[in-house]
């Protein structure tokens, strides 16, 4: 509950207090380093082998299955 | 190593089918080829040739497709144990996933095939997300489930174990060079999550390990990426997670990235890591414990990833493939308080067509 509570205060605080950016002024949030996950298959590799060496995998969304590294 | 040459044969063909679909007439949608090699401490080798194709059929709908192996040569202690010279594994994936739009709402739907000895899981994913404030905040949440079945190997006994994930995210510009994510995950993992690999000491006997069948896990992403001047770009992301495992854990990640030219982009990361380990973790145990585990994952440790990047994306294209065809490679170091220790090289391929 208590992850869940700040989540909330913090989009709250974050919606509130930003400023509209028009379209034309989106150049550089276009670019690639401005992309949360833009390299797919590299985020899906690292997730993988992290989630196969260490317990706390997760918080990024959907994960892949395997196990097979594991051992 | 047999096992290898299979990634490896299949890295050339995919490379030459690349350049043979990614000719200049199709320039479209965009295929990705992509080679990763892993290799531990633990004696560990992996090597996962990835392939993806996305297209879009129109302004409204698109569709993926992702194919990949994991070759695995495992000389790692529990696997000499039975096999003093190692023993090769592999693990193949597919998934296919569909993107519409409806208006400012975008639907995916997916689902993902993975097979490997000893271990088989079948997955499906539904996410929705929609833009508000022309574009300025986007909100997504999306549900996934899995179901994974584990041969105990030595033995033909199948396990089960069901896994559902639940996610919402907030995406939001702050300025013309600032955004932010915030993620929150829930995950809850019901029957069976031992390893029948990993032992463990109880009362100087090596026993497989006995874990709770119910595992609930949660976590609380925040991530920022900022624009500087310069064409320069940095990063910085922080999580936090806790289960009922009683593990908890902080990771915290800062990077940059430099344009050293148009087809130039060089950058740097460096994760720290932290967790406690699960309620019932110990090195060796005696009397009558419930529960017990030889899973080193489950200790208490902490770690550092340092990754090194470059991005060609030459202006004219190369080896005859279309303008805005890259190349990227990358090199990570793990090093963990255990003694524990990997490294990790990627080479990947870019092609719009």
């Amino acid at each position: 509950m208590r992850l869940l509570s700040a989540l909330v205060l913090l989009g709250a605080l974050v919606a509130a207090g930003c400023a509209t950016v028009q379209p034309w002024q989106r150049a550089r949030l276009a670019n690639p380093c401005m992309v949360f996950d833009a390299n797919g298959h590299q985020l899906a590799f690292d997730t993988h082998w992290q989630a196969a060496r260490e317990a706390a995998a997760g918080g990024f969304g959907v994960q892949s299955g395997g196990c097979g590294c594991k051992q | 190593m047999k096992r290898l040459r299979a990634p490896i044969l299949l890295t050339i063909v995919a490379f030459a089918g690349l350049v043979f679909v990614t000719r200049p007439d199709w320039a479209q949608n965009a295929v990705e080829f992509s080679f990763h090699a892993f290799q531990d401490s633990r004696g560990v080798t992996v090597l996962a040739p990835v392939g993806s194709l996305d297209k879009d059929f129109t302004d409204r709908t698109g569709l993926r497709l992702k194919f990949g192996v994991d070759a695995i040569a495992a000389a790692s202690d529990s696997c000499a144990r039975c096999h003093p010279s190692g023993r090769g594994m592999q693990h193949n994936y597919f998934d296919a996933g569909i993107t519409h739009k409806f208006g400012d709402l975008k639907v995916d739907a997916g689902a993902e095939i993975s097979r490997e000895n000893f271990y088989s899981s079948d997955s499906g994913m539904l996410s929705l997300s929609r833009d508000f404030n022309k574009g300025n905040t986007t909100i997504a949440g999306g549900y996934s489930f899995q179901y994974n079945q584990a041969n105990l190997h030595p033995s033909d006994n199948v396990a089960t174990q069901w896994s559902h994930d639940m996610y919402a995210s907030l995406t939001q510009t702050l300025s013309k060079t600032t955004i932010l994510q915030l993620t929150y995950d829930y995950n809850r993992v019901t029957g069976y999550q031992n390893s029948p690999f990993l032992r463990t000491h109880v009362n100087d006997i090596m026993m497989l390990g006995n874990v709770p069948d119910l595992r609930n896990r949660q976590a609380l992403a925040v991530r920022i990426r900022q624009a500087l001047p310069g064409e320069t770009y940095v990063e910085a992301d922080y999580r936090h997670y806790s289960d009922s495992w009683s593990i908890g854990s902080n990771a915290i990640s800062v990077g940059a990235s430099h344009y050293f030219g148009p087809a130039l982009l060089l950058g740097f990361d460096y994760r720290k890591y932290t967790q406690t380990g699960a309620f019932f973790w110990q090195p060796f145990y005696t009397g009558s414990p419930l529960y017990y585990t030889g899973d080193f994952r489950l200790q208490p440790f902490d770690s550092g990833l340092y990754s090194g990047k470059m991005v060609i994306t030459p202006e004219l294209g190369f080896w005859g493939m279309p303008k805005g065809t890259s190349l990227s490679l990358q090199y990570e170091r793990y090093l963990a308080t255990t003694n524990f220790q990997a490294a990790t090289f990627s080479l990947g391929v870019k092609v719009p067509w």
